[in-house]
């Protein structure tokens, strides 16, 4: 009982010690010069050279426009739980007026603390509720997904290319459907074989997926997750690979051939810059690659000949607007049409997107 | 002072334990080629000031000498390395390897045992110094005198000169006593220096060439055996005159209070360590059982108490049959009965709660409702403390960090508070000094006088003789026979404790 | 030279606490050199721990939001531990408690509040008890080794939930995104001066479980049993029951913290609902030297550096392995100080004395 009394008094002397020399120290809340406070909330490290990455490119690329205007905050690995609203708390608390949350899970979070602290402007990344100060934020990663998937399409021998995929939301979907739209622009008879992993972060297990898809026959591999975990298990088994969210090509240099990729720079500084003036409104925002939010990474060596100058068409039309990913005739697995010849797919459509478009092999909500 | 012919000199040796002075400036010499018995009252020092010397404990201030240099140790190891060997009472040895392999035990000599040279090397020392010893034998097949006699030479083989022995008989029948003392002998003449811990008088007296007295963390006095006798050595190691003879009261009815019947148990190898034991004991009478340790007297004990599994047999305690009840049974429904377990720690008592808690243990089950009752208990403390004269710094005080003796004190006092018409007690005196010995038998006769049946399980013949009214031996969980303790004399007791029927000794 | 471990008699209160405090300065000194590694200055991350952990109205409740689990979990982990019962799985404890209230949340949402809330509790409370006996029974009808038999309920207990959340309880309308539904009003712990009631059971806990441990019947068994097998047996203890009632009691309070976070902090269930709290209160209930008073006040200075560590990592852009280093640097040398309080390191420079020939 005196020993563990002991602990604690000396914890306790050391804490007011500390805390002592705290009086010292300038308050982290400012007055009214101070920079504005962005917090970012990252669902994997800035490290893992994909979606997180991206993003973070994007928090250094404010910082670099805004300068001493703006101070950015950031934490990683936030689960997609009630941790992450203590986050957003915390980052608020930190003096935070803007935040955005760069993960599908972080919704409901977003819009229980959005309803807490009326003055914070929130933004969520691709998710699509909308409220009095909180939006959402998105690309249409499909345009380059459909480019992307005209390289697969191309370079594919066994017509099998294989998709690693994070969860069987409209967000993942959609980008197999247009991958697959893409594939079989130019290549009618291949087909995109899905696996699930249920992660967005897991380097070994979107690996393994990646080699069962390969053992399955599959000789390219794409990806809708946040790891290069996929890149390499083609890489060390002599197939291609098509990446996501930024240049993977380090890290398996004789397999990448492009992956459609971010920007959200732009986007991020034209946001807070709206704050800081008074005129943000919140906004489903979703951009495609004519804003530059959304791009293709530039082809390697890896990709098949004569890719280049069918994406270079395809990217063009796509600008002028002439090539919608969505238009039909899209007919789904089952032989369906389900976009009749003529008609688009409206946004809203696209964000709910449940089914798969005819040549991919997989099943939503197993 | 520095004693030219001492082999071993310890000088102002003090070890501090918390606040206590284990030992204040002790001093102890040693000759080479003597036997130098250490005695003292229980927390005395004895042990503390051996273990300093045997490389345990560190002493905090004071020099150990040896061969007239000076040595500093840190482990067993270095004191073993400078010729210091002792033999703990709770042997360190490995049931399930061979007497060989327990002495090669833990020698790093080079990667590979050469066994056969070692062999020879082991046999050379059991023939120098007489030790016998089957060297194939496995531990858990020995009797406590073989594993004695092995630890000796274990010790003896890792080079030791200087020997130490810590209450070595305390665990021995009477002829293994014997032996022992060959052996020390046999060392003495080889020139070894032996260091005997005891509170036995008799024992000391026997082979003992000088004896120092210590007395609360001092040396009081060494004295040549021829120049004093027990009665100097108990007023010595108590500080005051004492009466040092056993009383005997005379049994006071015959009414029977307790008979066993074809008592048997088997233990959790399917041994038999129960095998049909019968006896009968009265109001006011002290039965003693005598036998070598392990001959069933932990089983008989908890059997009574309920809390060994009976396989056959009854327990008639006034009449109602005890079998198969529990000790909550026991306590609660007013059997007034008590035991007082040999592993008073282990068993009897909670060695880290206070005399409260220790107190409480045998209360709480008639406390009301949901929660304990201290009040009372402390109460009780209080008043056994008077009652039993228990040195303690205060009735909340770990009891672990009290001596042996009043440990024990603790445990009785807590006992006969119950009033029990019988009761156990599985070596009451054990480890204690003969200052407390004799309050515990006065205690007893106490009881006994008041009408209360004893059990008294004792390993020390003279208490049994001395104390006891009638004494059972058991060997191997046979009942050897039940004499009269008046009459029958320790080498009859020996040869019943070796299982020897001697049905003409009984009364 | 060598190096060898002696045994320390008891230390005194003077030493005890210079060893803390070299304990102490010897973790910042680390940490500090740590932090001057990643181009930090360690004084300012230090008083920013201080200042994130207590420095606002907010961030002492956040503080102390981080601290309910950790007090209530010790709690019941204390009372198993008390009996020399090495239940380490207040994990699975915790998740099998949330499970139950959660079922009783998202299938019985129209019953009134205090209800339904009453309900979740009892149910939290069986779930953990129900996952704590069966390690009790297994231990004391055929001694089992409990240690492991609880470690292993945690992974079968966090799989079920994994199962039950990409599966069958799955929220249909969260567009394939594996989550369950959030609970309803009916079903969250109301607020109570700034904090969700799970403050105010903790404190509770904290006075019935004091009363228990130290005045009750079973919990002086408890503790009996803990010192010694045989002297419970002596004491006329029924071992059996008295096992059973004590990871009872250890199991369902960690459940019912399964309901508060369930209930109080996440409005849902998930994987993550225990988050490895269940594993953090084995140290603060062991610290807190199993008493509840104690308990209270390590699991806050606990919580303290975890909120702390979180805000450093905003603030100044620390990652997060950095920021856990930095907590595990200091629990390091806290708890490693407990082993020079008992021994110590003695060195040798030359062999003490020679062996002489045989």
């Amino acid at each position: 009982m005196k020993r563990l009394f002991t602990v604690v008094l000396v914890v306790l002397l050391s804490l007011a010690l500390i805390a002592g020399c705290g009086q010292q120290a300038p308050a982290p809340e400012g007055p009214k010069d101070e920079p504005i406070t962005v917090g970012f909330v990252y669902i994997g490290p800035p490290g893992d050279g994909g979606w997180t990455y991206a993003h973070d490119q994007g928090r250094k690329y404010l910082e670099q426009q805004l300068g001493d205007k703006v101070k950015t905050i950031y934490k990683e690995n936030v689960p997609e739980d009630q941790e992450s609203e203590k986050v957003m708390r915390d980052m608020i608390d930190q003096g935070a007026k803007i935040i955005f949350a760069t993960s599908f899970g972080y919704m409901d979070h977003v819009a229980n603390v959005a309803k807490e602290f009326p003055d914070v402007a929130f933004m969520h990344c691709s998710g699509y509720l909308l409220g009095e100060n909180y939006g959402n934020y998105f690309g249409r990663i499909e345009e380059p997904r459909y480019l992307s998937g005209i390289v697969a399409g191309m370079k594919t021998k066994t017509n099998k290319i294989g998709y690693v995929a994070a969860y069987d939301i409209p967000e993942v979907v959609r980008g197999i459907n247009a991958f697959t739209l893409g594939v079989r622009s130019v290549n009618p008879d291949a087909v995109v074989e899905v696996r699930w992993t249920n992660t967005w972060y897991d380097p070994a297990k979107e690996k393994e997926a990646a080699i069962a898809l390969l053992d399955a026959g599959a000789d390219v591999i794409a990806q809708h997750q946040d790891t290069a975990g996929p890149q390499v298990a083609a890489e060390e088994r002599g197939a291609f690979s098509v990446g996501y969210n930024s240049d993977m090509a380090a890290m398996a240099p004789k397999a990448y051939m492009t992956a459609p990729v971010w920007n959200w720079g732009p986007y991020y500084v034209k946001q807070v810059q709206a704050v800081m003036d008074g005129t943000w409104k919140p906004e489903a925002y979703w951009g495609g690659m004519k804003d530059g939010i959304v791009d293709l990474a530039p082809l390697t060596a890896n990709a098949p000949e004569g890719s280049q100058a069918a994406v270079d068409e395809a990217k063009a039309k796509i600008l002028s607007g002439e090539l919608q990913v969505f238009a039909g005739p899209i007919k789904d697995q089952s032989g369906t049409v389900r976009v009749p010849e003529g008609s688009v797919l409206s946004d809203q459509e696209q964000l709910e997107m449940k089914w798969f478009v005819e040549g991919v092999i997989g099943k939503i909500g197993q | 002072m520095n004693n030219g012919s001492a082999y071993v000199s310890m000088r102002d040796i003090t070890k501090i334990f918390g606040t206590v002075r284990a030992t204040d400036g002790m001093n102890l010499d040693v000759a080479k080629g003597e036997i130098h018995a250490l005695l003292g009252e229980n927390g005395a020092g004895k042990s503390t000031l051996m273990n300093m010397l045997s490389g345990i404990y560190i002493p905090d201030s004071g020099h150990i000498f040896i061969d007239g240099k000076e040595v500093k140790f840190s482990s067993p190891r270095d004191a073993i390395n400078a010729g210091v060997g002792m033999i703990h009472q709770h042997f360190k040895l490995v049931d399930i390897l061979t007497a060989l392999e327990n002495i090669l035990l833990g020698q790093r000599k080079g990667l590979l045992l050469n066994k056969k040279e070692h062999e020879t090397k082991i046999k050379k020392i059991m023939d120098k110094f007489h030790l016998e010893v089957d060297l194939k034998k496995y531990v858990y097949e020995m009797s406590v005198g073989e594993k004695q006699t092995l630890e000796i030479l274990k010790t003896l083989y890792r080079g030791a000169k200087i020997l130490i022995l810590d209450e070595p008989t305390a665990v021995l029948t009477p002829q293994e006593t014997v032996m022992l003392f060959r052996i020390m002998r046999r060392m003495k003449e080889q020139d070894c220096s032996v260091i005997f811990i005891s509170h036995k008088m008799n024992e000391v007296m026997e082979i003992a060439d000088r004896i120092t007295v210590l007395r609360k963390g001092h040396t009081i006095k060494t004295l040549p055996k021829e120049a004093t006798n027990p009665q100097e050595l108990t007023e010595l190691m108590v500080g005051r005159p004492i009466d040092l003879s056993i009383k005997r009261v005379p049994k006071v009815t015959d009414k029977r209070v307790l008979k066993v019947r074809n008592l048997r148990a088997v233990n959790e190898e399917g041994v038999e360590v129960l095998k049909g034991i019968e006896f009968d004991i009265c109001a006011g009478e002290i039965l003693g059982v005598a036998g070598i340790a392990g001959s069933g007297q932990k089983e008989l004990c908890e059997a009574l108490a309920g809390l060994y599994p009976v396989k056959e047999g009854e327990i008639l305690f006034k009449g109602e049959n005890l079998v198969g009840k529990t000790p909550k049974e026991f306590i609660t429904r007013g059997i007034s009965m008590s035991f007082i377990p040999e592993d008073r720690l282990g068993m009897g008592l909670v060695a880290s709660m206070d005399m409260v808690d220790n107190i409480l243990l045998k209360q709480y089950h008639h406390n009301k409702g949901l929660l304990v009752k201290r009040k009372p208990a402390a109460a009780k403390a209080q008043e056994i403390i008077k009652k039993l004269d228990i040195q303690t710094p205060g009735i909340n005080h770990p009891i672990k960090n009290l001596s042996g003796g009043n440990i024990q004190k603790v445990l009785l006092g807590r006992e006969l508070d119950s009033h029990p018409e019988l009761l156990i007690t599985a070596y009451p005196v054990r480890g204690l000094d003969i200052n407390t010995c004799l309050k515990i038998y006065d205690i007893l006769n106490e009881e006994k006088q008041k009408g209360v049946a004893i059990l008294y399980i004792a390993e020390d013949l003279d208490s049994l003789m001395g104390l006891c009214d009638r004494i059972m031996v058991i060997s191997n969980g046979e009942v050897t026979g039940i004499v009269d303790a008046r009459k029958v004399t320790k080498e009859q007791l020996g040869a019943m404790m070796l299982g020897k029927k001697e049905d003409e000794y009984a009364v | 030279m060598q190096f060898r471990v002696v045994r320390k008699p008891d230390v005194t209160q003077k030493q005890y606490t210079v060893i803390m405090l070299i304990a102490i300065s010897l973790a910042l000194l680390t940490s500090g050199i740590f932090i001057l590694l990643l181009g930090l200055n360690p004084i300012s991350v230090y008083i920013s721990m201080v200042n994130g952990a207590f420095g606002s109205p907010y961030r002492i409740e956040q503080t102390i939001i981080l601290a309910i689990p950790l007090v209530i979990i010790s709690l019941g982990i204390a009372v198993a531990f008390k009996m020399k019962f090495w239940n380490i799985g207040a994990e699975g404890q915790v998740i099998m408690g949330a499970f139950c209230a959660s079922y009783l949340a998202l299938n019985y949402s129209y019953v009134p509040r205090p209800l339904l809330l009453l309900a979740m509790a009892v149910a939290g409370f069986l779930g953990g008890a129900l996952w704590g006996l069966i390690p009790a029974f297994l231990k004391a009808r055929w001694d089992t080794n409990e240690t492991i038999v609880t470690l292993m309920l945690n992974y079968i207990a966090l799989k079920w939930i994994t199962y039950l959340q990409y599966g069958p309880w799955k929220d249909p309308n969260s567009l394939g995104f594996p989550k369950i539904a959030n609970f309803t009003e009916n079903a969250i712990l109301p607020k109570f001066l700034g904090v969700h009631l799970g403050w105010v059971i903790a404190v509770i806990l904290v006075v019935v479980m004091y009363i228990f441990m130290n005045h009750s019947k079973k919990g002086f068994e408890i503790a009996v049993l803990g010192e010694s097998y045989n002297t419970a047996r002596y004491a006329g203890v029924n071992i059996f029951r008295t096992i059973l009632f004590a990871m009872l009691l250890s199991g369902g309070i960690c459940g019912l913290a399964g309901m508060i976070q369930a209930s109080g902090v996440a409005k849902t269930l998930n994987v993550d609902i225990a988050g490895g709290v269940g594993f953090t209160a084995i140290i603060t209930a062991w610290l807190g030297g199993l008493k509840p008073p104690w308990i209270v006040l390590v699991s806050v200075l606990f919580a303290a550096m975890v909120q702390g560590g979180s805000f450093i990592q905003s603030a100044f852009g620390i990652s997060a392995a950095s920021a856990s280093l930095i907590q595990a640097m200091i629990l390091f040398f806290v708890l490693g100080s407990d082993f020079f309080t008992k021994y110590r390191v003695v060195i040798n420079f030359e062999r003490p004395a020679l062996k002489k020939e045989a």
